[in-house]
Formats: structure tokens, sequence, C-alpha cells
């Protein structure tokens, strides 16, 4: 039953949501040092005013009933509010979403398109020096920590040649129409290039693995027997067949992903999501990381519910697992 | 569509994008054509936090609150003393009780609104009542303000002070704006936005995109000169080698709080002039004696003079200069770095601990802190190895690089040290538990020593204090420096107070380090460093400079600097790319080979 | 002990055939292996730089890398004596990177180990278990750690622990043990299912012994893979922390060494002597993890091979 599945896998869903929920309050509340304490040497706040400030983050109360005013709040939709500059978390992080739905957006979609033909062509011409150089290039780049690629691309590209500037999301200046398309993808082109060919080289890997996999059983055999031509057979019945799992795969790396622009915002200076972890990081402003951490875990559960529903509708097997 | 077709379309987007792409930014000058407003744009590591002056933080805070608001007296362009601002002078009765303070006729506030004595007394009350003890410390208890007129206004203390010379670094807001705040919870008072906001400085802030930008627009009521660019734009780089390379590319004008490692490479470009003052901070290192809760356990063999001024012969402060912070601060002496001159006390050459770790090991040696096997001595009292534990402030600048080489520099004379680098908030909690030995942190000054010397007093044991070390001949010479109003009299007791305190070695001011600006001299000049020479050029005590500062005249040529030949990067991507060329060719005759073999 | 004892001289005792078959089934997983070009290349640079992790306290005197005592003319490229030129306290590079060898390997292999030994603790319990309710928990647990965007888990994690090694091993180990977990309940699930768990199962043994005589020998091969290729992921994640700044700025590790590179201007200052070996290195290791671990998958699973 089509419906039974769809239903059974909302309620993970949800089940998936509420812990997150938990997890989050109880991660944040096992830290060492005191986020009050943080003010006193930047701010000279006397000893009475730290009290003040921890009764202002409602960390003077007991930990059960912070918990019940968290629950109460988060499903108000309020998620507190910063400490470090006040203002509410929902909008802190509102204000960032954008750039980093850009930069994950392009840098994923060209991932993925290279990863894909690269594995499909060497795939299926197992062997051939395209498929040794395509594969040895993509193991070495799947080895390659991003942060230290992201810098090599800034320090060659940014910094020596010049080409790209070397940080920002735009130039700042009063740019309009097109001329403000070409700055923003001028200063989007290093980051998403790290994020494509880190992501990339790993689809690329599991794209022909899984096209590896296929090549060889019965139905391919079948349809060569048919008569139809190779590029007839890649394309209507191997491809298709192997795509499945690098879907799941790719769903599945996609928290990964935002993990990952984490660290390439920071060091190209994108101001995202990414760049706004660090910033809490540095800061220690926890309302915000319980935030970001809140709202990448929903957008990753979302992701796979959406993945796992299309899943089943593409491949009618899955009803048996 | 055939695939053909689709490949030549994907080649035209690639070839589209990089051709959009790869054409160097022309150079967008900070001179502008007709009608575009000319822009001062200045790189900053460190994000606009709040643009409220009652709850500044971050150093791009107190920049922007700088440029835009003005004190009553300002500080002076020289040496910091108080010059007229707002307030043209202030005139004390014969008791020192009541100051009398005239103001400037016909400022305006930015919104167009006149500037009265009464948005003083509105500001200094509304910081009394709420308590903000950054700037409530200026005020005695039970301090009134009167406004007889629009340009007047009398300070009323209840004992003799001197404390309206200070002058009290309080930027003063309007009271037409603010006074719907007033009533707020303190809590929410510092969270007011207040963008855009209304000023009587040269610039207000009109735009704040946190973690990328914030701008400030030149302000058309400005009592002083009228400034020379439309806007000041700051921008955000969160890795200071971009924004060395965004100077160097000429995307920016001038940049601030430059990491010493840059130096070299700055200093070597002929187009930028860096600029190196005395910062308001310096690297301390502080002893704990213990006290601060029940749970403090510091070593005891510290309480031992000894023991400090051994370890302080070993410490190398010019390496710790050297090395951590590449030359660019002075070793440091006694607890108030070089700023303001006057309060700050060189110790002389025959009082000075000098560095000398043989001698620190004879002391050693001769108080009988003999060496166990592993080298590490013991105390011959209590039997503990000189073992310390010494966290450290992991986000001060230099702190965590001094703080390992004194470990090597402290095994030398047998004190073994193990360090903890932590966070502010972890910082904190030592301090306030007193379960360490040592820690390495900073202090910032304020041109005024008061709150300075406060800190080592006894009575701040678990407040300020960082070690609560007690010496009553100290508490005593800073409690009588408090009530003397002559400034040279007042000078012999603060330096009385800080002799004592640097050969007690309470604590150990390990560097002051300097502050490294850097600007395009091709792009803009006329800044006005304060205090002298070597001041700050982004404005950190007034903002004369941000009036003064202008674009060179022809400017707009200047392009990248294509010309400086190719960078040692440059040839670590030609050599990668020959690489990567010959391995594919190889590959591909080797294939070749296979083929026909 | 008793095993032996008993045993008539010449006739083979159970246990011995046992170990008799494992042994000649490793030797001739070790020839497959061996025929495997790439998984050759990755075991050599794997042996090598373990080979320089332990040899490095011989190789590198401490006063060298101590900070107070280096020698070396500070920030300068290579030179006599520095074949990789120095950092900002004239330590060589070269030295910081044989001694990060020891640190990244470290991180590398225990926290690898604590997410193998936690993610096959649940994945045997939940496959053997399997359908159960112990099984759903279990499963439903991993599953949700599967989903949690776990760098930013590690991150977070690790930024409120604070910085030191052992944290960050366990950090890395906490947010990567569900993937094994996954594929060990898989493997055990399969076994389960074979005639001899079932056989033993009808002659008594208990739980306890059919997870660790039957079914943990069984699927140990493929937790074995499954390790190598976790071990250049643990590589990665703790050089991420690191270049974050969240790394223990007092262990050097590769990722330390990188971000100290960077921090000291490496870009603008062209410090590439400095910032190169180290993420060079950190490439060769990953990739040597990742080659052996793919060729350990063929060799123990047939369908794979030839790839």
């Amino acid at each position: 039953m089509r419906v039974r599945y769809v239903v059974r896998k909302l309620g993970w869903a949800a089940v998936t949501l509420m812990f997150v929920l938990c997890f989050n309050f109880f991660l944040f509340r096992i830290m060492p040092g005191d986020p009050a304490g943080l003010l006193a040497r930047s701010q000279r706040l006397t000893e009475t005013e730290i009290a003040e400030q921890r009764a202002i983050f409602g960390l003077d109360k007991p930990l059960m009933s912070q918990f019940w005013t968290y629950l109460h709040e988060t499903f108000t939709g309020n998620l507190g509010t910063s400490y470090l500059t006040g203002q509410p978390v929902l909008e802190t992080i509102s204000s960032r979403v954008w750039p980093t739905v850009l930069l994950v957006g392009v840098g994923t979609s060209v991932a993925i398109w290279l990863g894909l033909r690269m594995g499909i062509k060497g795939g299926w011409h197992r062997g051939s020096t395209y498929d040794r150089t395509s594969l040895y290039g993509s193991l070495t780049l799947y080895s390659t920590p991003e942060g230290w690629l992201g810098m090599m691309l800034l320090i060659i590209f940014a910094g020596s040649l010049g080409w790209f500037p070397v940080g920002g999301y735009d130039s700042g200046e009063d740019l309009s129409g097109l001329a403000h398309v070409i700055d923003v993808a001028k200063h989007l082109f290093l980051p998403a290039a790290t994020l494509a060919l880190g992501y990339g080289a790993s689809y690329m890997i599991v794209m022909r693995s899984s096209l590896l996999e296929v090549k060889d059983e019965d139905f391919v055999a079948t349809a060569r027997a048919k008569g139809l031509t190779e590029t007839m057979v890649r394309r209507r019945h191997a491809v298709p067949n192997a795509f499945l799992p690098s879907f799941t795969l790719i769903v599945l790396s996609f928290g990964f992903v935002l993990g990952g622009s984490i660290v390439i915002e920071t060091i190209f200076s994108y101001p995202g999501i990414g760049l706004l972890t660090y910033q809490a990081i540095d800061a220690y402003d926890y309302p915000v990381l319980q935030g970001v951490f809140l709202i990448s875990s929903v957008a990753v559960v979302i992701a796979n519910l959406l993945a796992d529903i299309t899943y089943g509708f593409l491949d009618p097997r899955i009803e048996e697992v | 569509m055939n695939r053909t077709a689709r490949r030549l379309l994907a080649v035209a987007g690639i070839g589209s994008v990089l051709a959009l792409a790869v054409p160097l930014s022309a150079t967008t000058s900070a001179s502008s054509a007709e009608g575009t407003p000319t822009v001062l744009r200045v790189g900053v590591p460190n994000d606009l936090t709040t643009a409220n002056p009652l709850s500044l933080r971050s150093g791009s805070d107190w920049n922007v609150a700088t440029i835009q608001y003005d004190m009553m007296l300002q500080f002076g362009n020289e040496d910091l003393s108080p010059q007229p601002g707002l307030a043209d002078g202030c005139e004390p009765n014969k008791d020192m009780t009541e100051w009398t303070c005239t103001f400037q006729k016909g400022v305006l506030w930015s919104d167009g609104e006149p500037f009265t004595a009464a948005d003083v007394a509105f500001t200094y009350k509304l910081i009394i009542d709420q308590d903000i003890s950054t700037y409530a410390q200026y005020f005695s208890d039970g301090t009134t303000f009167e406004t007889p007129d629009d340009n007047t206004l009398v300070w009323k203390s209840p004992t003799p002070t001197s404390q309206p010379l200070t002058p009290p670094w309080i930027y003063i807001l309007p009271e037409h704006v603010w006074s719907q705040y007033a009533d707020l919870e303190k809590a929410d008072l510092r969270a007011v936005e207040n963008v855009p906001s209304v000023t009587t400085g040269p610039y207000t802030l009109t735009e704040v995109n946190r973690g990328q930008n914030w701008t400030l627009t030149k302000n058309p009521n400005y009592w002083g000169d009228e400034p020379n660019f439309d806007e000041i734009r700051f921008q955000l780089f969160t890795n200071q080698d971009a924004m060395a390379q965004a100077l160097k590319n000429g995307d920016i004008d001038v940049a601030t709080y430059f990491d010493s490692a840059l130096l070299p490479s700055l200093e070597s470009d002929p187009n930028i002039t860096v600029q190196r003052n005395a910062s308001d901070w310096w690297l301390n290192l502080a002893f704990n004696f213990g006290g601060q809760s029940p749970d403090s356990d510091p070593l005891p063999a510290l309480q031992d003079k000894t023991v400090r001024t051994a370890i302080a012969m070993a410490i190398d402060k010019q390496g710790i200069v050297d090395k951590a912070y590449d030359g660019a601060a002075e070793p440091g002496t006694s607890f108030i770095h070089e700023i303001p001159q006057r309060w700050h006390y060189d110790v002389p050459e025959a009082d000075q601990i000098p560095y000398d770790p043989d001698a620190a090991n004879a002391m050693l040696d001769d108080a009988g802190y003999a060496r166990a096997e592993d080298g590490v001595r013991v105390d011959p009292a209590t039997g503990d190895r000189l073992a310390l534990r010494m966290p450290i402030s992991q986000e001060t600048a230099g702190a965590l690089p001094a703080g390992q080489l004194i470990v090597g520099y402290l095994d030398q004379i047998g004190v073994e040290v193990k360090i903890l680098p932590v966070n502010e908030g972890k910082m904190y909690s030592y301090w306030n538990t007193g379960n360490w030995d040592a820690y390495i942190w900073y202090w910032t000054g304020e041109p005024d020593p008061n709150y300075q010397l406060t800190t080592l007093m006894s009575d701040q044991c678990g407040e300020l204090s960082d070690g609560c070390w007690k010496n009553t001949e100290y508490d005593r010479l800073v409690t009588q420096q408090k009530d003397i109003i002559d400034p040279d009299q007042r000078q012999a007791v603060v330096h009385d107070a800080l002799a004592l305190s640097y050969a007690e070695v309470p604590s150990i001011a390990l560097a002051y380090p300097n502050n490294i600006e850097a600007y395009r001299n091709d792009q803009v000049t006329n800044f006005t460093p304060v205090p002298g020479d070597t001041g700050y050029l982004i404005p950190n005590y007034n903002n004369v400079g941000m009036v003064t500062v202008e674009p060179v005249s022809g400017s707009a040529s200047t392009g990248a600097d294509a010309s400086t030949g190719m960078s040692a990067w440059g040839w670590v991507a030609v050599i990668g790319g020959v690489g990567v060329a010959a391995f594919l060719f190889y590959r591909r005759r080797s294939r070749v080979d296979d083929e026909e073999g | 002990m008793s095993d032996t004892a008993l045993a008539a001289p010449g006739v083979a005792s159970p246990r011995r055939l046992v170990w008799q078959r494992r042994r000649s089934a490793v030797a001739r997983n070790w020839t497959l292996y061996r025929q495997n070009r790439q998984g050759m290349v990755g075991l050599g640079v794997m042996v090598f730089f373990a080979l320089l992790a332990l040899a490095a306290p011989l190789l590198v005197p401490p006063a060298d890398i101590e900070p107070a005592t280096a020698q070396g003319l500070p920030n300068h490229p290579p030179y006599m004596g520095y074949p990789l030129g120095t950092d900002n306290f004239g330590r060589s590079v070269l030295d910081l990177v044989i001694v990060g060898a020891r640190i990244s390997l470290l991180v590398g292999v225990t926290a690898t180990f604590v997410a193998v030994a936690l993610g096959a603790t649940i994945g045997l319990i939940s496959g053997y278990y399997g359908g159960t309710k112990i099984d759903v928990g279990l499963n439903a647990i991993t599953n949700w750690f599967l989903v949690i965007p776990w760098l930013i888990l590690a991150i977070v994690l690790s930024a409120i622990l604070g910085a030191s090694v052992w944290i960050i091993i366990l950090v890395i180990g906490v947010t990567s043990w569900a993937q094994p977990a996954r594929l060990i309940r898989a493997q055990a699930l399969s076994v389960r299912a074979r005639p001899y768990v079932e056989r033993a199962r009808v002659l008594g043994c208990g739980d306890r012994s059919i997870l660790t005589r039957h079914i943990l020998p069984n699927v140990a091969p493929v937790i074995f893979a499954n390790a190598i290729l976790t071990v250049a992921v643990a590589i990665l994640t703790e050089t991420t922390l690191s270049i974050l700044g969240l790394g223990d700025a007092t262990a050097i590790s590769w990722g330390v060494i990188i971000e100290q590179a960077f921090s000291a201007g490496a870009m603008t200052n062209g410090y590439w002597w400095w910032m190169m070996p180290p993420g060079i290195a950190i490439v060769c290791v990953t990739l040597s993890f990742t080659m052996c671990g793919y060729a350990l998958d063929e060799v123990l699973n047939p369908k794979l091979r030839g790839r």
C-alpha cells in the first residue's frame, strides 16, 4: 500500500524531529563555561550585572523549567534571542538563508551534473583512460580536505592570479540588473567550485560503482539482445536502474554539505548560515547555534522524507524492504 | 535537441560564465564620477555586533559608535587630554563639587532637531538609572544634573571630583529619540537596534548587513568641518588574508586590526602605508594567590615572591614580542600600558627585573627549591612540584603562542607549565573559581587609570582582581590617587602604585601589542591618527580622522597590482598545472602504446 | 587450553580446525589482495606514514619543535637543513609534518576504533535480534544519527566541549558510528539466517556465544574494510575541525599546521612551503586508506571484483 508507506515515513520524520528537539536542548546544557561570563571582560560587567544577564538568558531557572519554556517557545516559532546581538534568532537565521541556498544549490547542482556524467561515462567504458583519469582524480579530490582545497583555490585564483574576488557575497556597491548578477556570480564562483569539486568527486565514485553493478545484470543483456544500440541500452536501461542508490546517497550527503558550507563560507567570508554558525561558535552564541542545528536538522529530515517518498514511487520493490 | 547542440550550449554557458568572471575587477576607486557618491571602503575582521552605544562589544562596534557620536568633552588628538567637544569647557566651583559646562550653540542632530544640554543630562541620567556599569563608573553616587538653559549643564557631585575632565567616555544620545526607550528593562534597552541612527557626529549609520557590510552616510547637519566622503562602508573579512588581498587589489581603501603575521607582505607593497599604533590592550600573565571561592587551590609556592620574581626573570619578553607578535609589540613593563603616556610608568633600568634565566635558577636554588629527578623543582615547605596549570584565553591575539613559548622558558628554570587554551566563557569560570595557578589574558585600558588600578586592590578579590593579590600599601596608594585633582600630584601617586605592583609581581605585563592598520596611499590620504602620530586611523577615541581623510586626486587610474610580478603562489599554480598536464599526457601515451602493442 | 590437552596428537581439534580454516581464508584473501595494484600502492603509502609516525620521536628531537628552543629563522622558505622551510617560531616544517603524522593518525585510528566499536556493538545486537523491539529501537537511533547533519553536530560538540585531542576523538567517534552500525546490522541479519547459526542454536548455544563465536567472525572482514574507510573520514573531519580553529592547538596535527599557516598569512605572504606539505600529506594518507578500503571491499565481496 502506497499510502501506508507514506504515512509510515511521515510518522518516522515526526518522531525524528521530536528527537532532534530534545537532543538540541540538552546538547547545549552540557557545555562548560558560563555564557554570561563571556561579557565579563569585553563589557566590563560587574558580578551583579552578570547575574542579571544570566537571568535574562533564563539560565538561573531549574533545568526542567528551562526545558518546558524551550519546547513551548519553539512550537510558537520563537527560537530565542542571540546572546551576541540581542536580536531574535529566527530573524538572524532567515536573513542569512539566501546566500547559503544559492551556494549549496549551485554547488550541489554542478556536483551532481559533473559527478553523474563522469561516473556514467567512466563506468560504461571501464578501464579506459577517461575512466582511470576521472576515477583517480575523483579519489584524490575525495581525499582532499575541502577547507584546504578552498584555501588553495582562494590563494591561487583570488590571491595570486586575481581572477576572482577574495570573498563576500557581492562587492557591496549599488549595482543593479545584469551588473549585479555578474557581481554575485563572480563572488560565488570559487566557493561553489570548492563545494562542487569535493562532492562531485564522491558522486562520481558512487555513480560509477552503481552503474558497474547493473551493467552485467540480465536485463541489460536482454536489452542488448533485443538489438538496442549501446547508447539506448545505457540511457534507457542501465542508468535509470543504477541511479537509485546514487540518489539516496546524494540526499543523505545533504547534511554533510550543510556542514561543509561552514568551512567554505568561513574561508570565503561568504555571509550565509555557515558563516553565521562560525561567528556563533566564535562568540559562544548558543541560542544561534541551537537554532542553526535545529533548522538544519529539520531541513535534512524533510529532504530525507521527500527522498524516501520519491524512492518509494520510483522503485516498486521498496515496499518489501 | 540533439547532442551536438546541447554540447555547444553547455560550452557557451561555461564560456560566458568565465567571460563574466575572469576580467579583473577594474578597481572602482574612492574618487568618483559625477553623481555617484564617494565612498571610503574600510576592511575589518570583526562583525558589527550592535549599533547601540549602550552595549558596545566588538572593536567594530566601538569604531562605528565613535564615528557617529560625540562626547561632552572629547579626547584630544595628541595625548587624549580633554578638549572641547559638544561642550566648550567645564568650570568647577571652589570645592570642586559643582561643575558648570557650557555647550556650543547651533548644533543640530542629524534629523534636524536642535541639540541642547538636556540631551546630555538625559544620557547621563539614563546610564545612572539603568546602572550600565561600563559607563556608570564615571559618576559618584548621588551625582545630579541640572540644565538652567539650553547651553548649560550643571554637574553636582556630593564629594569633590574631577570626573567631568576624565572625560567620561560616554556618547551623547538624542533625548527626542531615546526617551521612548528610557523605561524599558535593561536587556531590552541594550537590544535596541538603533539603525538608522540620529547623531551629532560627522556620519550616521544607515544600513547594516550583518556578516557582510555596514554603511555610514554623511550627516548633513554636522557642526564641524564637512567630511570629504559621502559614505563610509565597512566590509567584513572573516579571514585576515582576504582582507590583506583586498587592500592589495585596491578593493578597499583602508583596513584595521590586522594580524601581525601580515606585516611583511603589507610593508613590501609600495602602495600601502602601514600604521602600527600602540593598542589599547595588553597581554597579561597573572598569578593566583587564591581565595576567590572554596574551590580555589593555587600552588602555595606562588605566595613566595622569590618564585614569582624568578618566573618573571625567566620569561624572555623580547622573544614573545618577536615570535608571538612578529615584532609588532613592545615588551611589557608595568600594569598600565603606554596610552596614555601620562599614566604609564616606565620602570627605571635599575628597578627592572631583567631577563636572566641563570640568575633565576640561582635564586630558586638559594631559596631551597631543589630540582627533582625529572628536572622540576620541588617546594621545600610543602613538597609540591613547581607545576603550573595555565589557562590561556585563545581568542586573545598572541596569547597562545606566548603561552607555548613560556612553557619552554620556564622549563629552563625547572618550572613545569601545562597550558590550557580555553574560550572567554571558560576563562571567566577560572577567574571566578580560582582553580588555576597562572593565566594569560588581556586587559584593556582607557585613558584614565583609575579602573585599571582598582583591579589589583584587595577588596576586588572575587570581583575584578585577577588572582586576589592583597597589599595594603597598594590599596592605600590607589585610594589616595582617586581624590587628587592636580594631574602632576596624581601622576606621582599612580606611578608609586605601579612601581609597587611591578616589584611585587602579582602579575607580569608580557607585551603591549601594536594595533596594525594599513591604507592605500594612492587612494586615500590625510588621516588624523589619534593619539599622536602613532595613533589609530580608524577612530577609536574621537572622529576627527574621519573628517580629514580624503581621496587622492586622480586616483581612479590605479589598478590591481598586476605589475608586482608573479608571486610564489603563481609559481605553485603553474607547476601544479604543468604536473597535471604531464600526467595526462603520459597516461594518454601509455594508453596509445597499449593499443598499438 | 583444555581443547589442546584433549586432542590426540595428529588429530585436529574442532577449534584448531576453525582456526586453520580462518588462516587459510586470510591467506587466500591476501593473495587476492596482492593482485590489486591500487590496494598495494595504498598499503605501501599507509605503512610508510605509519612507520613515520612511530619513528617521529627518533627523527625529530623534542627541542626542535618546542617554540622557545627552535633554532631556524622564522617564516623562511626552504634552506640548508630546513628542506621544507620554517614556521613563525622557526621550526622546520618537515619536522612538524613528521610529528603531525602522529596526532593525525592517532585521531584517525582511535576515533575509528570508537566509531566501529560502537557501531559494531549496536549493529550486531540489532541485527541478531532482527525484528524484535530491541532491533526496532536501536535501528531507530541508528537511522536518526544517519540523518542528523553530523558534521554540524561534530563542530558544535567540539566547540562546546573545548579543544583537546581526546575530545575530538570522542566527537568524531560519536558522530560517525551510524554508518558502520547500519552496514553491520545488514550483514548480521544475513549471517543469522545461515544454516550453521541455526544449528548452533539448536545445539543449545546461548545468544552471547552465537554472537561472538559465529556471527562476529563472519562479519569481521566487513567491519575491517569499513573501518579502513572510516579512518580516512576521521582524518578529514579532524582537519576540518582544526581548520575552523576547533582543534587542539597544543597538539600538532596536520590540520592544526594548515590552520596556523593560513592564519599566519600564508596566502598574502606566499608561505607555500608551510601551507602545502601538511595538505599533501593528508591527501596521501586519506587516499591510501580509501584505496586500501576499496581493495579490501573487492577482495571480500566477490560481486565487486574486477572493477
